[in-house]
């Protein structure tokens, strides 16, 4: 049951993410500059299939079973997520070793990053496959993290659902990050707090879109809240049912929902066109995405065949986004206009 | 058991966990147990530790001495992993910790870590924050507070496998809602909880010392002779 009046949400087409991350380097950028933050990454970016940040996070536990119990989850380390590698800026810069050591990392050489299997994917040539998943906190109508805080020190705002952690009451205890089941909670050594994705909630406040969202160039997310049948969300989601979230077996319920990827078709041995077998195989999309992500491939793709013969698709329409500020469900207004807090004001 | 009144030995002299002073005071040993996993607040706590697997440090050397106007608990305990959860341990550990915890109310409860209305107070020491220790209030679980980061002293060695520990405080504080008066002479409920960080013991997970007082233990400060 959802605790919230409204809930703000996203839709991400994977269609169309090129895995440029510059949605990860403005949220970065904006969020976490500060020092004990050097290896978060509220916003990442992923290669699937793959491991992802943290390495192997699908198998880290978390969220509830499907009775509803808590399941036992486990805290992601740092060197999971990645550390924050450094580099020889002086000596790269000043000291005249630019070429030979401008990539050299300091320390011991890293074992994972977060985006460490950038574009490595699966299968045999030519069949090949791969696609790329921009994750952030999902939101969830079923925070498995604030239910899990002994100090009840996450909260869901009341009147658009985004979850915050509250550093006041933080302890650091880090149930939360166990409870996650998609790993996007931090912990912040420095000030021993939990920190994670915020919507950028200050923005929201303002009536701005979140950076991420707002600086993608390839018009991948929409914003807006779930109920609003006039706005992208609410057709997406509810409407059409071509935005899924992402493990719903989780059973926190996300609030961040993807429009699945339709991928390229497959070769035959002669090297000809195989409609029959699709590149991304069935099975790895339903175990991301659920059965019924199916039935969103079939709308899509034959909403695609309908605006490719009549030049008609109110669904091809809005996923092309020929709008760029219909996207953004009203938050559309623009942040050099407003003043936005920074995070050590934000909480 | 009894607090010994050290005339004329200066706060320093107490906070060395192998001070002098420290030979002229008995050491006893208390049993802990602990917390258990039903009383845990929420859920994802109790499936990460459930019945039977909280409470790492089964047992704490208790030695207690005042000057008559301070207070000194000196704690030892096996303990062969040093916890001090510095930037190298990648997060996923917990510091060590141990605390004093008192009512500051009559009739607070032990178990529930207070309750709305009757306060408990704790002195709290960490490994990670060496230096100084948090004067803590709580009512009830999940609700602790600290109040300054001043007033209690601490003094935390890890030698031969065992962390020595001194927790001290002035006896009596400027009156605040949610302390505790100690009066040489007279007798103080108290428990104590050792925190294993190597076995990701943190918050309400945690041995502690059950006493026959409600739950508390007594302490009986000597009078100043």
């Amino acid at each position: 049951m959802n605790t919230s009046k409204r809930q703000l949400a996203m839709v991400m087409d994977l269609n169309k993410c090129i895995g440029c991350q510059t949605c990860t380097v403005a949220c970065k950028t904006l969020w976490t500059g500060d020092e004990g933050m050097e290896h978060m990454w509220f916003n990442t970016v992923n290669t699937l299939p793959g491991k992802g940040t943290p390495h192997g996070w699908e198998d880290m536990g978390g969220g509830f079973d499907a009775e509803g119990n808590a399941v036992v989850g486990h805290i992601p380390s740092r060197k999971e997520f990645g550390e924050a590698w450094k580099f020889d800026h002086e000596g790269s810069y000043y000291g005249g070793k630019g070429d030979a050591s401008h990539l050299a990392i300091a320390g011991e050489p890293p074992t994972w990053g977060p985006n460490w299997d950038e574009d490595q994917g699966e299968g045999e040539f030519p069949n090949t496959h791969y696609f790329y998943m921009p994750r952030i906190c999902n939101h969830c109508t079923h925070p498995a993290c604030k239910e899990a805080c002994p100090r009840d020190a996450i909260d869901k705002r009341e009147e658009d659902g985004i979850v915050t952690v509250n550093e006041d009451r933080c302890r650091g205890y880090r149930f939360c990050q166990a409870a996650c089941p998609y790993k996007k909670i931090y912990f912040n050594h420095q000030k021993k707090v939990s920190q994670k994705c915020l919507f950028c909630f200050p923005r929201i406040d303002n009536g701005v879109a979140p950076a991420c969202a707002r600086q993608c160039p390839g018009r991948v997310r929409f914003v807006g809240y779930r109920d609003d049948p006039e706005a992208p969300i609410w057709k997406l989601v509810e409407k059409w049912k071509v935005a899924l979230p992402l493990h719903p077996e989780y059973g926190t319920e996300p609030n961040v929902f993807y429009v699945p990827p339709i991928g390229p078709l497959s070769f035959d041995q002669d090297g000809d066109i195989d409609e029959s077998t699709p590149r991304i195989p069935d099975a790895y999309l339903i175990r991301l995405f659920g059965p019924s992500v199916l039935d969103a491939l079939a709308t899509l793709k034959a909403e695609r065949e309908k605006k490719r013969a009549t030049g008609e698709s109110e669904l091809m329409d809005l996923l092309i986004a020929y709008e760029w500020k219909d996207m953004f469900g009203g938050f559309d207004t623009d942040p050099s206009t407003v003043s936005v807090v920074k995070w050590t004001n934000a909480s | 058991m009894k607090a010994t009144y050290l005339r004329d030995t200066p706060l320093t002299g107490l906070l060395d966990p192998f001070g002098e002073a420290w030979s002229r005071v008995n050491t006893e040993t208390l049993a802990l147990s602990g917390t258990p996993s039903a009383l845990q607040p929420t859920a994802a706590v109790r499936v990460a530790f459930p019945e039977g697997t909280i409470g790492a440090i089964r047992s704490a050397e208790l030695a207690v001495a005042h000057n008559g106007s301070e207070i000194a608990f000196r704690l030892r305990w096996a303990d062969a992993s040093m916890n001090t959860a510095a930037a190298g341990e990648d997060d996923t550990l917990f510091p060590d910790g141990a605390a004093l915890l008192f009512p500051a109310a009559p009739g607070a409860p032990l178990m529930s870590m207070g309750a709305p209305g009757k306060p408990v107070t704790a002195w709290y020491w960490r490994a990670d924050e060496p230096d100084r220790g948090r004067h803590v209030s709580a009512q009830g679980l999940g609700s602790s507070d600290t109040l300054d980061r001043e007033l209690v002293k601490v003094a935390g060695v890890h030698r031969d496998g065992h962390w020595h520990v001194v927790i001290a405080r002035a006896l009596a504080v400027a009156k605040g809602p949610a302390t505790v008066r100690l009066v040489p002479g007279q007798a103080t409920p108290f428990s104590l909880a050792i925190w294993e960080g190597g076995h990701r013991e943190r918050a309400g997970i945690k041995a502690f010392a059950m006493g026959q007082h409600d739950g508390w233990h007594e302490l009986i400060l000597d009078p100043q002779a």
